[in-house]
């Protein structure tokens, strides 16, 4: 059995999570501080690709990506590559639709951050990444790991926009559900069923990490407040 | 307050756009019925007392244009009855034929899917012993031709099907083994003895539109669709297929199908489809009508 579709798979799913843990929790923060008007609109944007269609964010990306669209032609002109049509094209599409996921949750866990411990940093005299990263991050650690799995697993499970924009080609742009998808309409039925068990497999693994994890952060922060504590 | 305030304004422009689109969508609905009115009162009495009938077409997604354009001139010669279309590749139209789907009418690309539901086709290619056509009223309605399409301007230089094999061609994009197209193109390349070695750089498509959209948006350097397919799309040919590498004759079939609920108005409209007006419109775009 050709095992390219895991390995690519996981690899988009792997890059994707990475970028959408910066862009969600940078996101996060910084839409958290403002204006409430502003963030309501900016919210908005940030959980659209969550509430739209794969297909409709396939196309939106295809139109932006494509050779001949905006950014897609800039690139072309200036680094001689094509956005669109590659493995890595996938990248794009995992991580647009994962990171309302990372975002919603890392503002969640933001706002239920102790705002006086951040104060009590700045009194100590500690730069704002310190407290960002060293004391908020932390804190809120339960939150954003969470958030990661879920933009994991939505990234592995990503479709129809990965189809749009990445095309298959076995060996090359080839993810676990463009294959299943093939298979199927080639009436590869056996071989269809094989990559399903597959990635059940994986996805069940990635939701017991998620539940470990979880409760293994929350145990300790239980272990580590009484009542009484601030 | 001012939040309540933002809400309501945000509302507002919400149901602002959306009223808007909806007065264009129920404009041209309104143009359209009062249009089909009037036919409908200048058309023959049997006609306007015709019980309304509701058909269902599959069709291959290279007819998408034609059939959308016939379906509007049927309407004014039997308004009695509504067309519905599922455009999409042979293989999926067959599939889902077989797995129970409303329809009546089913026109293949290739015969290979029209066999497969035919009782009375060959059991080595009808392998399953399904029985959906309509004993009789299976016919030939169109051919096409195989070309090779590149993006506008042709970036790669692309002058005929033996470039596919050479380096100016990173990525071409083909139908899969279920799409007639992809079953054309395979056998062209396999005849041409380049198919296993482009392998590493064939996107494979789900129906033909969708080889076409790679094609349009410059997505690859080539891809291998149909002549009528370039023509809608606007796509340049680079090249026909090669006369001698593809054997298989490019028929379109069409059948009723034996669990449609109104064969007569099916059968009426396959009829319909090889008249002088339809045959106008299949010609425009490139199909040439089969004997």
């Amino acid at each position: 059995m050709d095992w390219f579709p895991l390995f690519n798979s996981l690899r988009i799913s792997t890059v994707s999570t990475v970028l959408t843990f910066f862009l969600g929790i940078l996101a996060a923060y910084y839409i958290a501080r403002m204006p409430r008007f502003v963030k309501g609109i900016l919210d908005v944007f940030m959980t659209l690709p969550l509430v739209l269609p794969p297909t409709v964010v396939g196309y939106l990306l295809l139109r932006i990506l494509g050779p001949k669209r905006i950014i897609g032609a800039w690139v072309l002109d200036v680094f001689g590559i094509k956005m669109v049509m590659t493995w890595w094209s996938a990248i794009f599409a995992a991580a647009v639709v994962s990171l309302p996921l990372m975002y919603r949750t890392a503002r969640g866990a933001f706002e239920s951050f102790d705002k006086t411990l951040a104060y009590s940093g700045q009194t100590l005299g500690l730069s704002n990444s310190y407290i960002f990263w060293r004391i908020r991050m932390p804190y809120c650690r339960q939150g954003i790991l969470a958030g990661m799995v879920l933009a994991f697993a939505r990234a592995l499970g990503e479709y129809g926009a990965t189809s749009m924009i990445a095309g298959y080609t076995p060996g090359k742009t080839a993810t676990i559900s463009t294959t299943v998808y093939q298979l199927w309409r080639t009436d590869n039925d056996e071989l269809a069923c094989k990559w399903v068990l597959v990635n059940i497999g994986i996805s069940f693994i990635v939701l017991m990490a998620m539940n470990l994890l979880e409760n293994g952060s929350f145990r300790s922060r239980k272990e580590n407040t009484r009542k009484g504590d601030v | 307050m001012k939040r309540l305030t933002a809400l309501l304004a945000a509302c507002l422009m919400a149901a602002g756009i959306l009223s808007g689109c909806a007065q264009k969508a129920s404009a041209k609905t309104a143009e359209t019925s009062s249009a089909a009115q009037t036919t409908a009162a200048q058309a023959t009495p049997e006609a306007t007392e015709a019980a309304p009938v509701s058909l269902t077409v599959f069709a291959a997604a290279s007819m998408t244009e034609t059939l959308t354009e016939i379906a509007g001139m049927y309407k004014e010669a039997a308004p009695n009855v509504t067309l519905t279309f599922n455009f999409d590749s042979s293989g999926t139209l067959k599939t889902q034929i077989q797995e129970g789907a409303d329809c009546d009418i089913f026109i293949s690309a290739a015969q290979k899917q029209m066999n497969q539901l035919d009782i009375s086709a060959d059991s080595s290619v009808n392998t399953e012993g399904l029985d959906f056509v309509l004993a009789g009223s299976r016919t030939n309605l169109l051919e096409n031709k195989v070309v090779l399409v590149v993006p506008e301007g042709n970036p790669a230089g692309i002058t005929s099907f033996d470039d596919i094999a050479a380096d100016k061609v990173s990525m071409i994009a083909l139908g899969n083994s279920d799409v007639p197209v992809g079953q054309y193109s395979q056998e062209i390349l396999t005849n041409m003895g380049i198919w296993d070695a482009i392998q590493s750089k064939v996107t494979f498509g789900s129906n033909v539109k969708e080889v076409t959209s790679a094609v349009s948006e410059a997505a690859v350097d080539c891809g291998i669709v149909y002549a009528t397919d370039a023509y809608s799309a606007g796509l340049t040919v680079a090249a026909e297929a090669p006369a001698d590498m593809l054997k298989t004759p490019v028929t379109y079939p069409a059948a009723v199908l034996n669990t449609s609920s109104n064969p007569e108005a099916a059968q009426a409209f396959l009829d319909y489809l090889k008249t002088d007006d339809a045959k106008a419109v299949f010609e425009k775009v490139g199909f040439l009508m089969a004997d």
